[in-house]
């Protein structure tokens, strides 16, 4: 009986330690966008699991359910846009931490566009932002990311929200759909949904927002219990300060306002394409700008806040120690040499 | 040879209904304490059950900025125009069909054929119709108010005794005066009954129609709060809307009873 008892116990160490050698899951929420593209190519390249990681991507519809199923637990990572909600979550008490940068609206770097009605242009009705009051403007939804820059960008222009009509729509598909049935007059989204409108001759570029307004607005965020693992949230952020300089270099090299394709620009393009299921071509015509470690714009966070605040969207801002957290991507870039 | 009588207890006792008042009550006061218990110890977040006295608070804010009011008027606006645009033709239409046989065969098809459509598959079409903005959201209230209003009065039309039209006939009475003397105060019953229906479906449609390209009403703010996650607000939205059907059920019931006094006496 003792015999059998260690052996027993000898079998448990033995599964325990390949366990323990084993790749360690991480759930990664994102959406299928070409934003997404270094967590996409941190996955295809190898670069999580050279540090033993094993993300496994969940998709989403739009950016806010994300930061709603970081806080319920059932994700552990989050790669989206920053809305107000997740900012709201982090005001009614659940803990999450905005670690590294995940894109930028930055000028000469499209992510996302204002289309309008192709017809609308060509009448010569709509050819500015300012062109857009009194007109209908369809999004995802109030508070979102575009919400958040075409408010801003409005006010750049000395025009209010309140000066045109915004339509929540609730998802990006239906947003473009909007757009083709001619219910809005224009639209907010990001790539590739804006070059597939011109390719398919119903809209009208009419500026990329990054141009008129640069921002922070995508983030990686941790959950509680996955930054409290402190071991592994270091490696998950090794393994995308690895995948962020890859993308860097690939694809956001500029000379003379115009990208330079790096060595790897193709592969790039084409594991985009391959994780947003759109042509290589409407992937090519540009990625969003991120720092090439991964490091975050923080006083950007505040301004965001603040803004959200003045609209009415949060009750008042979060301490930036209370919801910003550099040091994993810090260690990270520290850890991980050229 | 005993004489007494033993008192034997009744043992179909427990199958008695009484009325229990004050169990009712308690047991929904203990439900809401409970429930503020558990927030208050924090076994459930507060992101995903506020308590319900942080609801009460937020309703509180709500209503003095306005923002409930807003919300509540340009719903009430939707729903008073889609259900009052639905109840009328539904009773016009039922009640021509329950009396002209003509109307029936061209009708009753029609409506057999189309009732059981769910009118919120029908919102999309509609928008694609009307484009976005109140005329959709009116136009499925109405629709869906429309057939248990219609099958309501035609069948309360049905219903009516045929001796008391004859009676009324026999005392002189002419066509319309039959219809508006006898068959309406017939029909009565099942209308309010149609409309104490409608009411449910219209609120139900309410909700649906401001999920889609609104910017206010109650269907919105119980969105737009998911959206950005501030489910104290989320919650008012619910409370309100249960308010709204409890209302529409008491205002419905007094009227029938001024309506129709000869049946609650």
């Amino acid at each position: 009986m003792r015999r059998l008892m260690a052996v027993a116990l000898i079998a448990a160490l033995a599964a325990a330690g390949t366990a323990a050698a084993q790749e360690r899951k991480v759930k990664v929420g994102v959406l299928k966008l070409t934003s997404s593209a270094p967590i996409f190519v941190g996955v295809e390249k190898g670069f999580f699991k050279a540090f033993g990681i094993a993300p496994e991507l969940v998709f989403f519809q739009a950016a806010a359910p994300i930061a709603t199923a970081l806080a319920a637990g059932q994700i552990e990572v989050g790669a989206t846009g920053l809305t107000a909600a997740l900012y709201n979550i982090v005001l009614q008490g659940e803990k999450l931490w905005i670690v590294a940068d995940k894109g930028r609206e930055w000028p000469g770097y499209p992510l996302v566009g204002i289309v309008v009605q192709r017809e609308l242009w060509d009448k010569g009705e709509i050819r500015s932002v300012k062109d857009l009051r009194g007109k209908r403007i369809g999004l995802t939804t109030l508070g979102s990311t575009f919400h958040f820059h075409l408010g801003n960008i409005l006010e750049k222009e000395g025009l209010k929200l309140a000066d045109l009509k915004v339509i929540p729509l609730q998802a990006m598909p239906s947003t473009v759909e909007a757009l083709k049935g001619k219910q809005v007059d224009a639209i907010m989204v990001p790539q590739p949904f804006p070059g597939r409108t011109e390719a398919e001759g119903f809209g009208k570029i009419l500026a990329w927002a990054g141009d008129l307004y640069a921002w922070q607005i995508a983030t990686v965020f941790y959950g509680k219990g996955f930054a409290a693992d402190r071991e592994k949230a270091v490696d998950f952020m090794k393994g995308y300060v690895k995948a962020s300089r890859y993308y860097h270099d690939a694809v956001l090299v500029q000379k003379d306002g115009r990208v330079v394709p790096g060595r790897n620009y193709d592969e790039v393009v084409q594991i985009t394409a391959k994780y947003t299921g759109a042509r290589p071509e409407i992937i090519k015509i540009g990625f969003p700008y991120q720092d090439r470690n991964g490091r975050l714009l923080v006083p950007d966070i505040e301004k965001q806040m603040t803004w959200w605040v003045e609209h009415g969207f949060m009750k008042r801002a979060i301490p930036l120690k209370e919801i910003v957290d550099t040091s994993f991507v810090e260690a990270a870039i520290q850890a991980v040499k050229e | 040879m005993s004489g007494a009588r033993v008192p034997v207890e009744d043992r179909t006792r427990f199958l008695e209904r009484r009325e229990l008042k004050t169990t009712r009550v308690l047991s929904l006061i203990g439900l809401v304490l409970l429930w503020e218990l558990l927030a208050r110890i924090g076994w459930v977040p507060r992101l995903f059950l506020p308590a319900p006295s942080s609801v009460a608070g937020e309703a509180v804010e709500m209503v003095a900025s306005g923002e409930l009011f807003r919300y509540l008027g340009s719903s009430l606006l939707r729903l008073g125009l889609g259900f009052a645009l639905g109840a009328l033709a539904g009773i016009v239409i039922g009640m021509a069909v329950g009396i002209a046989s003509l109307a029936e065969a061209v009708v009753m098809p029609v409506i057999a054929a189309t009732f059981p459509i769910p009118k919120i598959a029908l919102l999309p079409l509609l928008i694609l119709w009307l484009g976005i903005g109140e005329p959709p959201k009116v136009a499925v209230i109405a629709l869906g108010v429309f057939f248990p209003m219609a099958i309501n009065s035609f069948t309360g039309v049905r219903n009516a005794d045929p001796l008391l039209a004859r009676a009324a006939v026999s005392f002189g009475a002419g066509r319309w005066s039959v219809i508006r003397k006898v068959m309406l105060p017939s029909a009565l019953p099942m209308i309010f009954a149609g409309l104490k229906l409608g009411a449910g479906t219209a609120l139900l449609l309410l909700v649906a129609a401001e999920m889609i390209g609104a910017e206010s009403g109650i269907g919105f703010l119980i969105l737009h709060a998911q959206n950005i996650m501030e489910t104290t607000k989320l919650m008012v939205g619910i409370v309100v809307l249960s308010l709204l059907g409890i209302l529409s059920h008491w205002v419905l019931t007094r009227l029938e009873r001024l309506a129709i006094p000869w049946k609650h006496n």
